[in-house]
């Protein structure tokens, strides 16, 4: 639905929408439908929405905005690598995570200063676990809060208070290349790039990729009520098969506090290269933490600081529409591979 | 103490070798690891949970394994 949106989209809204003819006025309608499409469904108002194309530009902007020179960066252990990296020149604290990846405040100083951001991570990505937001936001009265939902997405409701939030559409089954950022209050938050225009952002999205979000939330929201605990329940089949049918591995998290569609498994003596490579072939297209690829020399710090098996890893994502038979599947082609890859 | 070395070796091979190896040493006894993956240290931990062994950092490159469980860890 949201592809056939998409090429309708390319036919009627491929004006400028900020030009004066009558294409560009559809354009502009068009536009503002999507955003308030969009709008409506994040529980957000569209005057407080920006978009971009690149996600982790997008969660840098919803961080970055935030905060001024002097501002304590808190944000955990688990966070997405452009928060390590947003931390890593500035004044910051790390949170560290129990081994169901929550986190864990107790060791924070009692008294943190009254100019700090709080980066949240809502759900995690690699492991879906989801955190208790507005327990964590309790102990933080006086921070700005940044929430980061690309994983989340509408699964998890907004917290009880926010200064930003940042979403991707992929968590809708939405278009790449579409970034939302949410900003509370218009003058808590600034450009962190150099201004270019008049606009509060300098990235946008193009018109016909708007339209297929908006579209795709749609979609998405209709068929969530009944697939969210259809999901749920196949994860749990998957991680019961998986812990009674192939010895030695870490499964990341709890299932009851995590996205119904995100199970990550780390399998001991395996290399993850390898595994996805068996997988490919039996016809899975799956994703690794694994740190055995050549590019990325470094072990998922989301997996090292739950202290779980780093190598090993594979992430399986179930989307709307996976079929029990598709994770009887999945299971027969990941114990076959393990015991393959072991024997060698 | 017998060495193994791993170092230059990048993951899961130097926790392989070292399963494989453990089994060559008695109940109590143990070896050293010498490993420079960044990954060694967190997958050694895992692996000791796993296997129901004890692993000690020495430092940045060598770590300390001590054989705690009667079965053979290395089964695979």
């Amino acid at each position: 639905m949201a592809r056939e949106a998409l090429l309708g989209a390319f036919d009627q809204g491929w004006a400028d929408p900020d030009k004066l003819s009558y294409q560009s006025s559809t354009a502009r309608i068009l536009r503002d439908e999507s955003v308030a499409t969009i709008a409506s469904h994040l529980k957000i108002a569209p005057y407080q929405l920006e978009f971009i194309a690149d996600s982790a530009l997008g969660n840098f902007h919803a961080i970055t905005g935030l905060l001024k020179p002097s501002t304590l960066l808190i944000y955990s252990a688990i966070d997405r690598s452009e928060v390590m990296a947003i931390a890593h020149d500035r004044k910051s604290v790390q949170l560290a995570v129990a081994s169901n990846a929550e986190i864990n405040c107790d060791s924070l100083e009692a008294d943190l200063p009254h100019d700090s951001l709080l980066a949240l991570q809502v759900a995690n990505g690699e492991t879906g676990v989801i955190q208790q937001c507005n327990r964590i936001i309790e102990i933080f009265p006086t921070s700005k809060i940044a929430c980061d939902f690309s994983s989340a997405g509408l699964r998890v409701p907004l917290p009880d208070r926010w200064d930003s939030a940042f979403f991707d559409a992929k968590s809708w089954q939405g278009p790449e290349g579409v970034g939302i950022i949410a900003i509370a209050a218009d003058d808590q938050w600034r450009n962190p790039l150099p201004h270019i225009g008049p606009q509060r952002t300098t990235s946008s999205v193009s018109l016909p990729l708007l339209m297929a979000t908006a579209v795709a939330m749609d979609s998405w929201v209709g068929d969530e009520a009944t697939e969210s605990q259809r999901l749920r329940d196949l994860s749990t089949f998957l991680r019961s098969e998986i812990r009674a049918g192939i010895p030695d591995c870490d499964i990341a998290g709890d299932l009851d506090n995590s996205l119904p569609h995100i199970n990550s498994f780390s399998f001991l003596y395996i290399n993850g290269e390898e595994l996805l490579r068996h997988l490919d072939r039996a016809g899975f297209a799956v994703d690794s933490g694994s740190a055995c690829s050549a590019q990325n020399l470094t072990p998922s710090h989301v997996l090292a600081a739950m202290g779980l098996l780093t190598h090993g890893n594979v992430r399986i994502t179930l989307h709307h529409g996976a079929q029990h038979d598709d994770v009887v599947a999945l299971v027969a082609a990941l114990k076959s591979a393990v015991s393959e890859i072991r024997s060698t | 103490m017998r060495e193994v070395d791993c170092l230059n070796l990048r993951c899961p091979l130097p926790i392989i070798e070292i399963a494989r190896e453990i089994k060559t040493v008695s109940v109590g006894q143990s070896l050293v690891l010498l490993s420079d993956d960044p990954a060694t240290w967190p997958d050694l931990q895992a692996w000791a949970r796993l296997t129901g062994n004890e692993v000690a950092r020495e430092n940045e490159a060598r770590f300390t394994v001590t054989r705690r469980s009667q079965n053979d860890p290395g089964d695979r």
